[in-house]
């Protein structure tokens, strides 16, 4: 079945409901959170305009998890089938950029891939693209093409659903009496919409022009003083990163529990001073500069080195997060400018 | 289920030698066999309390049982030097790279090492004694602080100074004692006549300040960097490059090394940090 329409979303969500855990986008201050979905509730799901606050790692990545008992290991309890609703195309970007790491053939985490595996993923257009998005910039675009189980898009009158898997497909197959023909006006005003949601981020983007591809901009600046500068604000709350869909850093810790040790897997920043510290006291990433500097790097051109893949998709969480004013965008600029003030310097130089 | 990557296989520490005042070694047995190549890594869990990672000391060959040699550097390796006999730990890996001993065949290894750097040369040294035929020469270099700081005591004045294709000269920094060997720090026992360059590699391991300066000689001898190899210590945590605490640039330590060549490295800043 190819794409479908439906008037209402309640129904389509009650459906997966039949068969899984639901987590669905809910209005939370001025921010959207994914909440457990209740079947029962009376309230009409809402579709979010824009990316959650909080990063879709948390369902396959989470904060704090389990990661090995002993002397006698146990095998992990069973993920239950879950979907997540209204994940963007940045963020089904960042679960490809983390299955590069946690799916790494000879290094499988099997604790990701339990949950990676059972996740039914349940994306949507954006709508309304926020003024700290720049997606465009890291040629991502407002509505999701693939990585999805299925795509909602919000129409006039209702909604289209397009299938992106066979797990996506064979649910529309088997609730094919939820949903209507398609008309072709409707594709159309789908179009139009995403045009729009385009047009918006460009507009919201237009101070960051950049005049060559960022992981050059930022290589090139390797040893330029504006990690230092723009690192002076930072308070290294560390916001950024646990924020950031893509970041994926975690510690390892120990605990006792009265029968059994465990090992524990937490979320960690490699923003954190204590980061790359060794026990005996040296510390390669002493400085602010130098932990932002390889924050970039490691994004940019490290993991695009090792995986084809920048590892930002320019959802702009870190620069709502941020507590030190440290925006990536413009941190990207300066090493942009200088650059490009390079080129000219040099053009200059040989005429 | 996929294996479990974080998942320590149990082991038990079978004997404790106290090499010098800070250092001591454990002889460790896995409960089930546990194969390394010269140079990997292993993490060691303390129940309970955190997991270290260490390069093991003892040849490969050596199947049933490894040793592993640490230093008191902080909270896991202060605790594990009150660990004794019959203690249960447990152990993941091994990790990393390792040595490549077989480029080494037909050169001269020139191995320059100082301090707790001497344990995982320890493991190498021990894979080029048993097919020491295989080389043209093996040229030891090791430094300590003081004549008590030299760790493997033993064999290090003992045996290994009498091995057929080995040369091994000794230094300290400081004397006591009936010491009456060379005094000064690693760098003044290199000489760039010690091997025949062109058919050399080298091999360091040691305190970082020392790394750097012994690169710097080596270097200055002629040593091609591709040709240096160096074993660094960064913080490795999960041993398979994902955690990222152990990132140098691009390299994470424990899945692209621990054992770099100075090529590959040098242009990152603060590699001896």
């Amino acid at each position: 079945m190819e794409t479908a329409f439906i008037s209402k979303l309640k129904p389509l969500v009650n459906a997966i409901a039949e068969s899984m855990d639901v987590y669905i986008p809910a209005k939370v201050g001025e921010h959207y959170a994914c909440r457990k979905y209740d079947a029962k509730g009376a309230t009409e799901p809402e579709l979010n305009g824009i990316r959650t606050c909080t990063p879709a790692k948390e369902f396959l990545f989470p904060l704090r998890e389990l990661a090995a008992v002993f002397p006698e290991p146990v095998s992990p309890k069973q993920v239950k089938p879950f979907a997540v609703v209204g994940l963007k195309a940045c963020d089904l970007r960042s679960v490809e950029i983390l299955d590069k790491v946690f799916m790494e053939k000879d290094f499988e985490d099997p604790f990701y891939i339990a949950r990676r595996e059972r996740m039914f993923a349940v994306s949507s257009d954006c709508s309304s693209p926020g003024e700290s998005c720049f997606c465009n910039i890291l040629a991502g675009k407002p509505y999701p093409e693939n990585g999805f189980d299925l795509n909602v898009s919000h129409v006039p009158d209702g909604f289209l659903i397009q299938p992106g898997s066979p797990k996506g497909k064979s649910f529309l197959f088997a609730h094919a009496a939820l949903f209507g023909e398609v008309p072709d006006a409707l594709v159309a005003e789908r179009a139009r919409f995403r045009e729009a949601a385009q047009t918006q981020l460009v507009q919201a983007t237009r101070d960051f022009p950049f005049d060559a591809p960022v992981g050059e901009i930022v290589e090139r600046g390797y040893t330029s003083a504006v990690f230092d500068e723009q690192a002076r604000t930072c308070v290294e709350c560390q916001a950024c990163t646990r924020i950031c869909p893509t970041c994926h850093c975690f510690y390892l810790y120990d605990t006792k529990q009265q029968d059994y040790f465990a090992k524990m897997k937490m979320w960690d920043s490699c923003m954190r001073i204590g980061h790359a510290q060794v026990a005996g006291g040296a510390n390669p990433r002493k400085m602010l500069g130098d932990r932002l500097r390889h924050r970039l790097m490691h994004k940019f051109a490290y993991f695009f080195e090792r995986y084809g893949i920048d590892m930002c998709v320019g959802c702009g969480r870190c620069i709502d997060a941020e507590t030190g004013d440290v925006d990536i965008r413009t941190v990207l600029k300066k090493l942009n400018d200088e650059l490009l003030a390079k080129g000219q310097k040099a053009v200059k130089a040989a005429t | 289920m996929t294996r479990n990557l974080y998942q320590p296989m149990n082991a038990e520490i079978a004997e404790t030698i106290e090499e010098s005042p800070t250092i001591k070694s454990f002889v460790i047995v896995p409960d089930t066999q546990f194969k390394f190549g010269t140079g990997q890594f292993v993490e060691l869990t303390l129940p309970g309390e955190g997991e270290a990672p260490f390069t093991p000391s003892s040849s490969p060959a050596m199947a049933e049982k490894m040793e592993i040699t640490i230093m008191k550097a902080g909270r896991i390796t202060g605790l594990l030097h009150e660990c004794g006999k019959g203690r249960r730990v447990g152990l993941r890996g091994p990790y990393g790279n390792g040595y490549p001993v077989d480029e080494f065949a037909g050169k001269h290894v020139y191995i320059v090492g100082g301090g707790v750097g001497l344990a995982p040369i320890r493991s190498l040294f021990l894979t080029l004694v048993d097919r020491i035929g295989d080389f043209k020469s093996v040229v030891c270099r090791f430094g300590a602080k003081t004549p008590d700081d030299f760790i493997y005591k033993k064999t290090l004045f003992g045996d290994w100074q009498r091995l057929k294709g080995v040369e091994m000269k000794l230094t300290v920094d400081k004397a006591n004692g009936n010491w009456d060997g060379h005094v000064g720090v690693v760098t003044t026992i290199l000489d760039r006549k010690d091997v025949d360059i062109a058919s050399a590699v080298a091999v360091v391991c040691g305190p970082p300040v020392m790394m750097k300066f012994v690169t710097v000689s080596l270097l200055n001898f002629g040593f091609d960097p591709k040709r240096i190899y160096l074993s660094m210590e960064k913080n490795m945590s999960c041993g398979f490059g994902k955690c990222g605490h152990c990132m140098l640039g691009k390299y994470y330590v424990c899945k692209d090394g621990p054992v770099f060549t100075y090529e590959q490295i040098c242009k990152y800043p603060n590699i001896w940090e």
